[in-house]
């Protein structure tokens, strides 16, 4: 029975099966007694004789133990914890107790010629079933007894004999038995092929299920790790700028993979270098390195060159460039991959652990996937920050010479290089001025550029406009007084938040007040409202005593480089740009503007934007 | 004021160099200039100067940072101060320590952020304003 018991511990599959069978055992036996019972009296009316009493007795008395049966599994099942051992006795208990029970019944209907001997093999099945293959055999071997033991008392007569059920026929006498005889082999050998097939099919269904269980466990733990694996990259996208990205996918990787530590170290521009660029779990001084001279390492090349590398022990030395510190370090084994898109690699993405020969097959194919969708992120964050790297580039290169030449020109306007006459000063100051415009161009430029190619593309968050515009006005407060012109704000407050971004928000103000500033004259006012309207919107409110636009200008007023021609006389500072960055922010912004003005009195913008609900543009 | 002060320019683009080269000899300020973060190295190496001018961006975008960070984190040369040429200071006063810190180490290694263009006088005076810093402490 030993055995038995070890098998079925081991499973918690199996133990919950034995519970709920020996349940269903119970049940079967209350629809048994049951059944029994009624077909006994019906066949009692329809006048086949048979012992009808003593059969309503035993069914009765079955009907009154599956009571007490009932009772102790609810008994066993509510103790914490089960105990296996336990309800496999109970098992063998019932088991028992129905065979006994039965064979009073096929002795009341017959003995060895009753249609209900039979009926035995029910219980070599469910023995076989639920119990180990050698308490089937152990029960076969009982039934056998039994049956041998019915045939002896009837044959000498210990007990008497009874009718054979449907067959009104009195027990054979005892001339008969070669008969009775060759009867029972039949029977023995059926049973006992019966009982044989049944263990070796269960024999073969508990494998097929330990194996079942073991593919589900497998199959839940890669599932785990692949579900980590898509929250890595989740994280990964999220990730808005370089450093960060390939932080995350450190951190992630060493908690993932279960080891001691991760890095990532990618490739210098010159290809001759690797730079650690990302590290978890690995002390300071391992790292303090930072660079790798690929000459120096062979593992660097190798991996560099496509291939992985896994170490199950830390041996040789010249793979390595410093093989003290990675011993110093604790680390047994190691895992390298190359981080490769389309065939290009840009880093290298090692795991250590301080257990050799930590990594398997499984590992390396599992941490390959990582490593590619690690690179694909990484270049993917890289092509869209290169998006607008051009243009900022651009804008660095236009510049660069661009403030090189406006220092030189001071440097000879300050008498740096010896007097400068009159005419001379003159011209440079011209020249200085249109450079500095020069300047202005290339900055609003960049920054149109910049809008126009990240528009659709940003999200949006709740921005509170009204600090932003009490610093726009702040920082050209100066410059309005400088020039005379008087600055009058009115903004209410607890202005509701809208959907932007802070840079969208700060250019349209600084575009709007600059303006208003530089077009009018000294003496004169620009006021700036900012209010709330109705339930959905808030306007900005900008108004001047300036130079004013033409009517006829006014429709042209928001194209690239566009100037009115009384602006271009007042002022030769403008790019033209100004309102275009305007009108394009405001469209972003879901919002609107008006402008209403006297040529020679002023102009008043009114902007409204919306108070959105967030999602106002797709990420 | 001069006071015979070494100093040290790291900027690629040389009419900018010369430029301010003419501003600082002008005040009897002793000017030696490198065109890249390496010879910058190498002539911080060979004598240690009293005042860094360093450009921002030359070849690459953060050569001016990599080595700022180089000095700060050597015991030798963590002292000597930098004035950082750029043509958004106040962008990259603010930005700046985000984007390099985590990378290149602790300790933010600027003295101070200039505006290109150059305007000699004020540069002249942030020059005295730091040196006369430098000397108190």
């Amino acid at each position: 029975m030993e055995p038995g018991y070890q098998l079925i511990k081991e499973q918690l599959f199996f133990r919950k099966e034995l519970v709920e069978r020996v349940h269903w055992l119970i049940n079967l036996r209350w629809a048994v007694s049951g059944v029994a019972l009624a077909a006994g009296w019906i066949a009692h009316f329809l006048d086949l004789s048979h012992p009808i009493l003593p059969l309503t007795v035993l069914f009765v008395v079955v009907a009154l133990s599956n009571i007490l049966f009932l009772a102790i599994w609810k008994r066993l099942k509510s103790r914490e914890p089960q105990e296996v051992k336990h309800f496999v006795v109970f098992a063998h208990v019932q088991i028992a107790f129905d065979l006994v029970a039965l064979f009073c019944v096929i002795y009341f209907t017959g003995g060895i010629y009753s249609p209900l001997l039979m009926f035995v093999l029910f219980h070599i099945i469910l023995a076989g079933i639920l119990l180990a293959p050698l308490s089937c055999f152990i029960y076969a071997a009982f039934i056998l007894l039994a049956a041998g033991a019915l045939i002896a008392f009837q044959e000498f007569a210990l007990l008497p004999p009874q009718p054979v059920l449907f067959q009104n026929v009195p027990f054979p006498s005892a001339d008969r038995l070669p008969d009775v005889l060759a009867l029972y082999l039949t029977f023995a050998s059926g049973i006992l092929i019966s009982t044989f097939l049944i263990t070796t099919l269960k024999a073969s269904l508990r494998v097929k299920g330990r194996s079942l269980i073991t593919v589900s466990r497998k199959l839940d733990q890669s599932n785990t790790k692949l579900t980590a694996l898509y929250e890595m990259v989740k994280e990964m996208g999220a990730c808005s700028e370089s450093q960060g990205l390939i932080d995350s996918a450190t951190r992630n990787a060493k908690r993932i993979m279960g080891v001691k530590g991760c890095s990532i170290k990618l490739l210098d521009d010159d290809r001759k270098t690797l730079r650690f660029c990302s590290t978890h779990g690995l002390s300071e001084n391992y790292t303090a390195k930072g660079i790798i001279d690929i000459e120096k390492s062979p593992v660097n090349r190798k991996i560099l060159q496509g291939s992985f590398f896994t170490i199950g022990k830390i041996q040789k030395d010249d793979y390595f460039q410093y093989p003290e510190d990675i011993r110093k370090e604790g680390i047994a084994s190691m895992m390298c991959l190359p981080l490769k898109v389309e065939k290009m690699i840009f880093g290298v993405f090692c795991i250590y652990s301080d257990i050799p020969h930590y990594f398997g097959p499984d590992d390396v194919n599992f941490f390959s996937l990582m490593a590619d969708l690690t690179a694909v992120a990484i270049e993917d964050l890289k092509r869209e920050l290169n998006k607008t790297w051009f243009l900022k580039k651009a804008a660095h290169q236009l510049r660069s010479p661009l403030n090189a030449i406006r220092s030189m020109l001071d440097l000879i306007l300050k008498g740096y290089q010896g007097d400068v006459a009159e005419k001379q000063k003159e011209t440079l100051t011209r020249c200085k001025k249109r450079l500095e415009i020069l300047g202005e161009v290339i900055n609003d430029l960049l920054k149109l550029g910049l809008e126009r190619m990240v528009a659709g593309e940003t999200a949006f968050h709740p921005v509170d406009v009204s600090p932003i515009l009490k610093s726009v006005c702040e920082l050209h407060g100066a410059r309005a007084s400088e020039m005379g012109v008087d600055m009058i704000f009115h903004m209410e407050d607890s202005i509701p938040e809208v959907m932007a971004d802070e840079k969208l928000v700060d250019d349209l103000f600084t575009n709007l007040i600059s303006n208003a500033i530089k077009y009018t004259p000294s003496g004169g006012k620009v006021t700036v409202v900012l209010a709330r309207e109705k339930e959905n919107r808030i306007r900005f409110e900008i108004a001047d005593t300036g130079i004013g636009i033409p009517k006829s200008e006014i429709p042209r007023l928001f194209s690239e480089f566009f100037r009115a021609e009384n602006a271009k006389a007042f002022s030769e500072e403008g790019t033209g740009l100004g309102l275009v960055i305007v009108k394009e922010a405001l469209d972003r912004l879901k919002g609107s503007i008006t402008v209403e003005s006297t040529p020679g009195e002023g102009t008043c913008f009114v902007c409204y934007i919306p108070i959105g609900k967030p999602g106002n543009e797709k990420r | 004021m001069g006071t015979g002060a070494d100093i040290l320019i790291i900027d690629d683009d040389k009419d900018l160099v010369n430029t301010i080269r003419i501003i600082l000899e002008s005040r009897d300020y002793s000017v030696r200039a490198a065109h890249n973060g390496k010879d910058g190295h190498g002539a911080i190496e060979e004598k240690i100067p009293d005042l860094i001018i360093l450009d921002v961006m030359m070849s690459t975008d953060t050569e001016g940072f990599d080595l700022a960070y180089k000095l700060k984190n050597s015991p030798q040369h963590r002292d000597i101060p930098i004035l950082m040429l750029s043509s958004f200071p106040q962008k990259m006063a603010e930005k700046g320590p985000e984007s390099f810190q985590h990378v290149l180490g602790e300790g933010w290694p600027v003295t101070e952020f200039h505006e290109k263009p150059i305007d000699p006088d004020d540069l002249l005076e942030a020059i005295e304003d730091i040196l006369r810093e430098e000397n108190r402490i």
